[in-house]
């Protein structure tokens, strides 16, 4: 009983993060599509690195042009709001 | 040839006549550098995620387009010229492609347009299909949590 209750707790702590582009395939990377990369940025506008998001490397390095592409025509800002 | 694509936020103040001469001079352009026009999308007035010139808001506009590098250094030097154009980025969509195979990709999207206007009323069943499709997959979806939540009280027990 008790091993279980552990386990469960564990499982529920560390969920493995998968990434969100490869579960999904249908799901494309567009710097003109500036909805999408909101999750990926924090609220200061920063780059969110993959280990908290759970993006597989591929897909982490198109996304951060993407990002990048998307700050240089305005889509998404380089800088946040201080509040 | 290249395949590119060009976003420019245009001024947003300029009046209607002015903006469509703004767009004129480019088109004109790229014909005159021997481009392949394949899309001039206008997407109108957007709020801008940080200020350019002291606006909030801006014109953009979205060029698909066939060219060489050259063409496309010819219009960067012309819009950092321009006044009326607030920014502007180019990007490379596709290394290699054939003028044919462009002009074919146009034909077939003014085919399609054609289409959509001669038969509206079938698209809006097609919309109808498809609302109904996501409508009855959701009581399929909200049964299967439960399922699971059942195996996890076993699982516990």
């Amino acid at each position: 009983m008790a091993f279980q209750k552990k386990n469960t707790k564990k499982r529920f702590f560390q969920r493995r993060k998968v990434c969100r582009f490869c579960a999904d395939s249908t799901l494309e990377i567009n710097y003109k599509d500036a909805k999408a990369l909101r999750p990926f940025i924090t609220e200061r506008g920063k780059i969110i690195p993959r280990r908290i998001t759970g993006t597989c490397a591929k897909h982490q390095r198109k996304l951060a042009v993407a990002i990048k592409q998307a700050r240089t025509i305005a889509f998404l800002p380089y800088v946040g709001k201080l509040s | 040839m290249r395949r590119y694509e060009t976003i420019f936020i245009a001024d947003p103040d300029l009046q209607e006549d002015a903006r469509k001469n703004l767009f004129d001079k480019y088109k004109n352009l790229l014909v005159q550098e021997k481009g392949i026009l394949i899309d001039f999308d206008d997407w109108g007035n957007r709020k801008l995620a940080y200020p350019i010139k002291k606006k909030a808001r801006g014109h953009y506009v979205c060029v698909t387009y066939g060219g060489t590098g050259v063409l496309v250094t010819e219009l960067e030097r012309n819009f950092r010229l321009d006044d009326k154009v607030m920014k502007f980025m180019t990007v490379l969509l596709e290394k290699d492609v054939t003028a044919n195979a462009l002009e074919a990709e146009i034909a077939a999207a003014a085919q399609l347009k054609e289409v959509k206007e001669a038969t509206p009323a079938a698209t809006d069943e097609a919309a109808d299909e498809v609302t109904e499709a996501a409508e009855a997959d959701t009581p399929e979806e909200t049964k299967a949590p439960e399922t699971e939540t059942a195996e996890a009280a076993q699982e516990e027990n």
